[in-house]
């Protein structure tokens, strides 16, 4: 899957299902954070949650902003995280044509709905890239008092063609997420992305893919 | 004589005093346009810049000097580290970032056929 990328497929295979056995989910997209100096805005707007954060970051590798995630299990009342929210770069492979990340992100601050109370979400991303391949597993706590939407997921998708800098490159990505105490158990989501230098769009149809349990999804990024 | 003497000088040193030197490199892990992006800012915030070209397809950083400055290869290949890259091969040339861009294209266009 990843020639020339100097990093066994097994190793790859063995990290990703480190990382799901830890049984933790991020929302977020492929990179975590901007370049040195920027500020990035994400957001996820789906049937099941929506998130959105700001981030800036000072320095390689470090990125603080703030974050709120808001998520439902199955027919309840939605519950808020509102959290400082940080990112930092564990380790990262450059490769001659490919690059891999170690990421740690999570917030620390206040559920409130039906679940009340100090909330704390820490999770790990593992990413791959090259400019046509792309794999990504993530896990992350979601926790509250007497909540738990713990999430894992994997991404997987490739580029249609390659593309200069300062044009927008086309991808079809596909993530199975699980979340705990959330409807469908497990989240199928075929999406089209398109990247460009300033933004990163994502839309995508999560199962069932019809009836009342349509639920279409969208991610943004934009980095400034 | 001493006016032929002065146009040999001349025509000698000439070439090298305006000679455009511009450090191309292959950089490890740009993959994606948001890492191209961040190198680019950096590579903007050099003084000695005269012109710089990023390209995502083949990995290559070219970095135009103004005239009589200059900058390490080192203290290049800093740069391109503290941005979260790393530098493969290395290389001055005596072209513009525009010619490197061009010959880029070119070469894409010709693989592309």
């Amino acid at each position: 899957m990843f020639k020339q990328h100097h990093v066994a497929p097994f190793t790859i295979l063995a990290l990703g299902s480190f990382l799901l056995s830890q049984t933790v989910l991020p929302v977020h997209a492929a990179a975590l954070m901007g370049f040195e100096d920027s500020a990035m805005l994400m957001t996820e707007i789906g049937r099941y949650n929506q998130e959105w954060m700001l981030n800036y970051s000072p320095t390689l590798g470090h990125a603080i902003g703030v974050e709120q995630m808001r998520m439902s299990g199955k027919g309840e009342r939605a519950t808020t995280i509102t959290g400082i929210h940080y990112t930092g770069l564990i380790k990262r492979w450059n490769m001659p044509a490919a690059q891999a990340n170690l990421w740690f992100n999570g917030s620390a601050g206040q559920a409130s709905g039906l679940y009340d109370g100090f909330a704390y979400t820490p999770g790990l991303q593992f990413d791959m890239e090259s400019t046509r391949l792309y794999f990504l597993a993530k896990a992350r706590m979601i926790r509250a008092p007497n909540m738990n939407y713990d999430t894992a997921a994997v991404q997987a998708g490739f580029s249609f063609y390659e593309t200069g800098f300062d044009e927008t490159q086309p991808w079809f990505v596909i993530e199975a997420k699980t979340m705990r105490n959330n409807d469908p158990g497990l989240q199928l989501t075929p999406a089209l992305r398109l990247i460009n230098k300033n933004y990163f769009l994502e839309f995508g149809v999560t199962n069932p893919w019809q009836g009342e349990g349509f639920a279409p999804r969208l991610n943004a990024m934009f980095v400034f | 004589m001493k006016k032929l003497l002065v146009t040999l000088m001349l025509s000698a040193i000439t070439p090298a005093a305006f000679a455009v030197t511009t450090i191309k490199a292959e950089v490890n892990g740009m993959v994606c346009a948001f890492c191209a992006k961040g190198i680019e800012k950096k590579l903007n915030a050099l003084p000695q810049k005269q012109a710089a070209f990023v390209d995502l397809k083949s990995r290559v950083v070219a970095f135009q000097l103004k005239d009589g400055q200059d900058v390490s290869n080192e203290a290049f290949s800093k740069v391109i580290q503290d941005a979260g890259y790393s530098v493969g091969k290395l290389e001055r040339v005596n072209q513009t970032a525009e010619a490197i861009k061009a010959g880029i294209a070119s070469a894409g266009k010709a693989g592309g056929k």
